[in-house]
């Protein structure tokens, strides 16, 4: 009558012992490769930041060039404002008043406003 | 305080009198910001006396440069007015395209390279105004002069 046995060979070996293989490489060579990577990514930060530098300085230099030509559009605009403010107050009050005692341009602290809306 | 600001709550006030024609009248340069930043460097090139003039007349000036340097103004705002009238005569199409991406792009200058090249060259032609960046490193190419721009956004552009 067929009973449940073991195959004809009998069952392989059952593995009893350790076996825990030391992989990887050396640990040398893992501070080296992070070492390199390291190495090739500060290079190209500091490419970044001297390649900003250059940028801002480009950018610097284009404002300074322009400075004049908007510092005489303001100043024009400035002596327009006060010859009229001055004149306004000629034709309101008759003469011209100091406040300070020296001739050096002082922002007025009370602007004159016009009767008439302009804008 | 003499620095205090007005508070007008209602109305925008101007007063819009001219200036007395004791002064002599100058074009202005009524450009934005995007065609000045362009042409900048060219401005820079071909207006150099003109603007150390002013400046120096305003330092010297000591308080009192807005009446006393408005000549040396006149001067720098015609020379600036030249520059931009010569590109415009020249090489509008380039000059055109160069600003309208640095407007596109938040006036910043190494996103258009790409157009900024042409427009170079054109100018350097016709008007013999070349862009140099002083005070630059000599060892180094200049940076608008790389082929590679780190911080473009995108390589068509550069």
């Amino acid at each position: 009558m067929p009973q449940d046995m073991p195959p004809s060979g009998g069952y392989e070996p059952v593995q009893y012992r350790r076996n825990l293989p030391v992989r990887g490489f050396r640990p040398a060579y893992y501070l080296a490769a992070v070492g390199v990577i390291m190495t090739y990514g500060f290079y190209r930060y500091g490419q970044g930041i001297r390649e900003q530098n250059e940028l801002a300085r480009e950018k610097m230099w284009s404002r300074i060039y322009l400075i004049p030509l908007l510092q005489a559009e303001e100043d024009r605009d400035l002596v327009r404002k006060t010859l009229a403010s001055r004149a306004m107050e000629k034709e309101l009050l008759g003469a011209e008043t100091k406040v300070y005692n020296s001739d050096r341009f002082v922002r007025p602290t009370y602007a004159v406003t016009p009767a008439n809306i302009t804008k | 305080m003499s620095a205090r600001q007005p508070r007008f709550n209602q109305h925008l006030l101007i007063d819009t009198t001219p200036l007395p024609d004791s002064i002599p009248k100058v074009q202005e340069v009524g450009s934005s910001s995007a065609p000045l930043l362009s042409a900048s460097y060219f401005i820079g090139a071909r207006c150099k006396a003109y603007n150390d003039d002013y400046m120096q007349c305003k330092t010297e000036a000591n308080g009192k440069g807005e009446m006393d340097c408005l000549r040396e103004g006149r001067k720098v705002t015609r020379c600036a007015g030249s520059v931009l009238e010569d590109v415009n005569k020249s090489c509008l199409e380039e000059f055109r395209k160069h600003w309208e991406c640095l407007d596109n792009n938040n006036q910043q200058l190494w996103q258009c390279r790409k157009w900024e090249r042409p427009l170079n060259s054109c100018v350097f032609e016709k008007l013999n105004l070349e862009k140099k960046i002083p005070g630059a490193p000599e060892n180094e190419t200049p940076v608008h002069l790389r082929k590679r721009q780190i911080f473009a956004h995108s390589i068509m552009t550069q």
